[in-house]
Formats: structure tokens, sequence, C-alpha cells
């Protein structure tokens, strides 16, 4: 049954809510729903929260271990304090930066070029949509093989292809001027999929009556691609970067399997550099620190992501 | 003169166990006491493969059990830190690593083996490796006081050079840097062969490892004397400068073009493919050299000690690995894993690793006959060095100073940063953890 319209302009006037104002929920009604809502609230805070507070708690002690026992030695933000003047992770902030602004335009535009593509093909759509997420599926282990074997200086793929074609072999992991760019071809190889997944399940939930009526009008691909996919596209595209973007200052695996860093801080990455303060080098305390500073940064971009996102979208 | 093919059939391997067993006396049915089950986390390093054979044969020759908890470098010191760290251990024999045995120890998080079986003795034969097997708890040194662990692997770098190359040129083994560097840059006609290749990458612990020969057999160090507690930094001394600078220089007049890249997988793939005239690295990975399905350098593969600069001595750093017992397991599970130990460092035990491919942790193998068998080449280099070998760093904070000396090495050898400029950062650094932990230490005036 259909209520009855409104005139919301005739009620505003006349000094009435729009929205109905709300009952204040009784005890008995509140309790069934406090009840089931609880196991789900403490399993929430039992694997979510509860390891963060214990990290935040961990970061403002410095730990040691002695006759099998660990001591936990109070420090207040002693920790947090010399974060900056910490020259590996100054290194890594920066590497981080320029791996994850590289690596996810890359990603963006290839995978919103494939979805593209894919999302007109007809025949065969199947078979280039596995084509093309494959990458994503091949563990990361098996991505540092394949590409240390394929970029090495003495015996790689990549080197071979380039004498063949009469240019000097490169070092590509092993120069400095190179190894990071290597790391980021091949986290756009591996990660290209992530995007093209998410987009293409934009671009086939597009509404088609916009493009009918732009088929009508004569519209040309570019135009179309300009004035209705992409503002439709927006969300999407805002959502799946804002993803990619705190994944991508993530990046952990990759680092470590070709370049553990090097040459010098070349490819070091904040993940790398906690991994080593905190595993290699034994400081749970000052890696704690480190990682609630990293958690942090990646939180800021996430709403930093999602508010351009609301922002873009239309009231 | 006849020469025996460098690689180890299996039959060899099956003849040389057998041998072992044959040969084992009254010890090896001492060992035969029905213990229980115990698990040993190992890493997965070039010789393990010869460590699980002997394993087979402890587990054959006694019925008894062992699982191998097997993992990358990194991994099976995490594991092991976890394990230790549980109120109850999941792991009973831990192969420890000589850059964190100290942790271990410092820890309390094993148990000297004196202590679970009061009746063990250290085989005479038995390399101490630096006396790093004992710990004073009380005074908190290592070098003296109870035996803490048994040397399972006794890993130092040596020289691999091409005898063939050599015999052609009419020259003899490397003794002195010079002769090193001479040689190198005689051999050295890239891209198609270097005249060395050096592991100049960073890593867990790749360039320091690869460096220390260099420092030491200089005369330089990186503390003033640690096993008199003095940490004074003596990383940038003028001897730590010319030890660093004449890496440096063999690597960019006569070594590999990507050195700051390379690391241990390199090293012996340069060597096993014939790209490399030198390479200084650990013998484990001496049986790859006379593989033929690995190798196309069979038989061509020489060794001799790490050079020394004229009136020192070689000195290579230790790399080795011990095996010593968690604390926190249940005592007929600790009990078990000595009496692994006590099999361990019997010399049919030690000869069955030989033959499977290890290096023996007991010098009575060195002297046996088998140590003049071609195959067997590089026991001679080995014997010789070993008692020159260094331990490097004795400590729990390890871990910290060895990050530093990689980064700082690795940027020397890229072209990051000067010789001096790196040596006096590391310096800096390392001297800050040591006082951070409040041990003595100083440091030297910066190298200009």
């Amino acid at each position: 049954m259909k209520a009855a319209p409104v005139a919301e302009g005739s009620l505003v006037a006349a000094g009435v809510s729009a929205t109905p104002r709300r009952r204040a929920p009784r005890l008995d009604e509140l309790l069934p729903r406090w009840a089931t809502f609880a196991p789900a609230l403490l399993l929430m805070l039992g694997l979510g929260v509860l390891p963060l507070v214990n990290l935040l708690y961990t970061s403002f002690h410095t730990v040691s271990w002695s006759g099998g026992h660990a001591t936990f030695t109070p420090v207040g933000f002693a920790h947090y304090a010399s974060l900056p003047f910490d020259t590996l992770l100054r290194a890594g902030l920066g590497n981080t930066v320029i791996f994850a602004v590289f690596a996810v335009a890359g990603q963006m535009v290839l995978g919103f070029a494939l979805a593209l593509m894919c999302s007109r093909v007809t025949r065969g759509r199947m078979f280039y949509r596995a084509l093309f997420i494959l990458p994503i599926l091949v563990p990361g282990i098996v991505i540092g093989a394949i590409w240390k074997l394929m970029l090495n200086f003495d015996f790689g793929l990549i080197n071979q292809l380039v004498e063949l074609l009469g240019f000097e072999g490169r070092n590509w992991l092993g120069d400095k001027e190179t190894a990071l760019a290597s790391v980021i071809v091949v986290d756009i190889w591996h990660w290209t999929p992530f995007c093209f997944l998410l987009l293409l399940a934009g671009l086939e939930s597009l509404p088609q009556d916009p493009y009918e009526a732009a088929k009508i009008d004569g519209a040309s691909w570019w135009q179309e691609l300009r004035y209705i996919t992409l503002p439709l596209m927006a969300p999407a595209i805002l959502v799946t970067f804002a993803f990619r973007l705190v994944i991508a200052f993530k990046v952990f695996d990759e680092v470590y399997l070709l370049t553990a860093g090097g040459p010098g801080t070349a490819t070091e990455v904040v993940s790398f550099t906690l991994y080593q303060r905190f595993f290699t080098e034994d400081r749970a305390g000052y890696g704690a620190a480190m990682a609630i500073t990293i958690m942090f940064i990646c939180a800021l971009l996430l709403v930093m992501a999602l508010s351009v996102r609301r922002r873009s979208e239309p009231a | 003169m006849t020469h025996q093919r460098g690689r180890i059939s299996r039959r060899q391997t099956v003849a040389g166990l057998t041998a072992g067993l044959l040969g084992a006396g009254p010890t090896m049915a001492a060992a035969q006491t029905k213990v229980a089950p115990i698990t040993i986390v190992i890493n997965q390093s070039p010789w393990f493969d010869s460590f699980r054979k002997t394993v087979e044969l402890y587990e054959k020759e006694t019925g008894n059990k062992v699982e191998l908890d097997v993992n990358p470098f990194a991994g099976s010191l995490e594991k092991q830190r976890n394990s230790v760290r549980a109120r109850q251990g999941q792991y009973d024999l831990l192969i420890m690593n000589s850059g964190w045995f100290a942790e271990m120890y410092f820890g309390g998080f094993v148990e000297a083996l004196s202590d679970i079986d009061p009746g063990l003795k250290l085989d005479p034969d038995i390399f101490t490796l630096g006396n790093t097997v004992y710990f004073d708890a009380a005074k908190k040194t290592v070098g003296s006081g109870k035996l803490m662990s048994m040397p399972i692997s006794p890993l130092i770098p040596v020289v691999y050079y091409r005898g063939d190359l050599y015999k052609e040129a009419g020259l003899a083994a490397p003794q002195t840097f010079a002769d090193l560097e001479a040689n190198a840059r005689k051999f050295n006609k890239p891209p198609r062969q270097y005249g060395i290749v050096q592991r100049g990458a960073r890593g867990p612990a790749s360039v320091s490892f690869d460096f220390y020969p260099y420092l030491y057999g200089f005369g330089g160090s990186v503390f003033k004397d640690q096993a008199a507690g003095d940490y004074s930094v003596a990383l940038n001394s003028e001897q730590g400068r010319t030890a660093l600078d004449y890496y440096i220089r063999l690597s960019r007049e006569a070594g590999h073009p990507k050195t700051a890249s390379i690391d241990q997988a390199e090293v012996i793939q340069n060597m096993v493919t014939g790209k490399a005239a030198h390479v200084m690295m650990v013998i484990s990975a001496w049986s790859q050299m006379d593989d033929p399905t690995k190798s196309a350098v069979v038989d061509k593969v020489e060794f001799a000690p790490t050079p020394h600069a004229p009136g020192l001595v070689s000195a290579p750093g230790l790399g080795h690995w011990l095996g010593g017992v968690a604390k926190n397991v249940p005592d007929e599970r600790k009990r078990a894993a000595v009496a692994f130990l006590r099999w361990y460092q019997t010399k049919p035990a030690q000869m069955a690793t030989a033959m499977a491919g290890g290096i023996p942790v007991s010098a009575a193998i060195y002297r046996e006959p088998l140590a003049s068998e071609r195959r067997f080449r590089w026991m001679k280099a080995m014997a010789e060095s070993l008692p020159h070998a260094v331990s490097t760093l004795s400590f729990p904070e390890a871990g910290e100073v060895i990050p530093i000396l990689e980064l700082g090495l690795n940027r020397a050898v890229a072209g990051e940063t000067t010789a001096v400029a790196a040596l006096n950062d590391m310096a800096g650094q390392i001297h800050a953890v040591m006082a951070k932990y409040g041990y003595k230490t100083g440091t030297l005036p910066g190298l200009k």
C-alpha cells in the first residue's frame, strides 16, 4: 500500500520534523538486541581490539628476556620519539610513498583498460577474464622466484632479450636506479588483476540507458568514456584506489623476496623496516611503536580516500 | 694419478654410512638406549641434506624417533624464539646459528648439556669453535663455564678457486690478499669470467659475513676485545679502512660488476657455471662444485684458507651452527636430545656426516685417510682454517648489530657512500647499541 505523498515544505513550515521522532527503546526490547549482538561484539573485541591494545601497551615498553622470562620496562613515548631519527624508516617511508603512488597508478590505468576491453568482448569473455586474473592467483613466493630469475643480471630472461635487441643488460634488482622501478613493475604485474576485477564488476553494473541515449545522440567512444563511464564509475574507481593504496603501503613480500631492501636502502619499504626492527632485531617495544604509527598512516590514507569518494558522490 | 670423480654417488653414501656403522663399536651400542622422540628445529642450508641423512642413520641405528622442522634462515630463528618463550616448548633441540646462539644462552632459553647429563663430556676431537659451546651464566660470558651446546656444522668461509686456471697459469694457491688480488685481476675477463665474485648483498647475514675474513685478515675487528668484555668499537680503525678499501677495490676492478646485489645463491651460481675464478664462501657448498648435474667445473675447483695480510694468519669469521637443548621441554625429551648429541659427536657419526656431504665437527675425521682423497680435498683447507676462526658477535644483541653492518657495508659496496663514511657511520651506530645495553664500550676517533 502506498502512503499518500506529503508536501515536505508545508510540514517544515509548520514546524514539524520531516522524519517522525523515534521512541526510545524499552529495556525489555534492548536486552534481546544486545544479547544477540554481544557474541559478535566480543569476538570482534577479542580478535581485533585486544591485539591492538596489546600492541599499543608494548609500544610504551622495552621488552627484554632473561632467565627465560620477559621483562617489560616502561619507557613512555621514547620509542615514538626516536622514530623520526630512524634512518631506515625515513628511507622506507619515502620509498613506500613512491612505490604506492606509481604502482597503484599503473594498476588502476591498466586494470581499467583491461576491464573496459573485457566488458566489450562478446566471445571468449571467460577466457580473457581467467587470463587477466591469473597473476593474482600465483602465490607471492612463486612470484618472487619467477621475477628473481627473469631479472637476474647474468642469466635472466629479460637481459637475454635486451641483449638480443643489441642493448646492454642491466642489473635490474641490483642497481639503485632500477631496483625500485623493477619492484614496482612486478607489483603492477601482480596486482593489476585486483583492480581489473573490481572495476569490471563496476562496469558491468552500470545502467545501459545513458549509453543508449548517447548512441542516439551520436556520441563517440571517447565521449561515452569521458562523459558517461568515468563519472558513473568514479565511486568504484575511488574505492578500488583506496583499497589498493592501503595494500600497496603494506607491501612486504615482493621486497623481501626480490631485493631485501637493497641495494643500500633503494627498495627499503616501511613493512620491511618493521620486520627487521621487530623480528630480526627482536625489538618488540620499538617495533610495536613503529607498527602503531604505520597503522595510523594506513588508516589516515583510507579515511582520506573514502572522504574524497563521499564528496564525489552526487548529493 | 687417477682422481676420483668428486660427486658422491648414492652407493658411495650408503657404503660410507655402513662403514660408519660397522666402525661404531661400543659407542654406538651405548646410544641404542630407547629414548623419547625429539623434534629438531633447523634451517634449510646447503649442508642440511647431510644432516638429514645422519639423523636417518641415528634413527635406524637406535630406533629412536627424530622429527626435523626445516625452515629458511630467518624463519628458523623466529620459530626458535616462539618456542623457547612459550610455557612449554615445541622444539627440543635448537640448531642455533653463530648470529643468535648468544641470545639463547643469555636469555636462559637453553639448558647446559652437562646439567641434563652430568656424564656428558665433549669429545676432545670436537672443534669448540671459538669456545662458543661454553657459557658462564653468572659472569654472562661466552667461552667459559658450562657446556651449553654441541657443534653441528663448523661453517667458515674458505677460498674456492679454479685449479685448472691456476695450473694453466703456473700459479700457486693464494695465501695473502696481494696474491688473491693479483690472481683475480689476471683471471678477470668480464662478462665471460670474473676474477672474484663476492657476496655484497644486504641480507640477514650476507655482506657482513663475507667481509669478516677481510676485516680480521687485515688485523681489524668489530670490537677491541670482545672475549675480555671490552666492546669498544674498533671497526673504523686503519685496518678496517684497509680491509674495506681492499674489498671494494677487488669488487670494482677484479670482481662482479653487480657485487652489491649478489647473495650466496648467486655466488654459488657464478662458481658452478664457471663464471667465477675465485669465491670466498662457506665450505658447505663444496659438494655442488663436483656434482655434474649442477656444475660445469667438476673437479676443477680447489680450496684454500682465506687470505691474510703479511705477518698475520687467515681469520675467517665463524658462521657455525650449534645444537642446544631447550629449557622448557620435559626432562625425558631433554635427555633424548642429549642422547642424540652424544651420538652425533662420535667418530662414526661424524664419518657418516662427511660421507653424506656434510662438514664434520670432529678433528678425527680430518686426520683420516679419506681427508687426502680427491673428493675431500677441501678438508685440508678446513683443518688449517678452523683453529684461527673468529667468533665475531657473541652477545645477545648481535641481532641489532648485524643489520647495521649489512646496510653500511652494502651501501659502501654499491657506491652510495665512501668506505670511510660507511665505517664511521657503522661504528657510531654500533657504539650506540652497545651503550644502550650497558656494555663497556667506546669509539675510535673518526677516520678522515
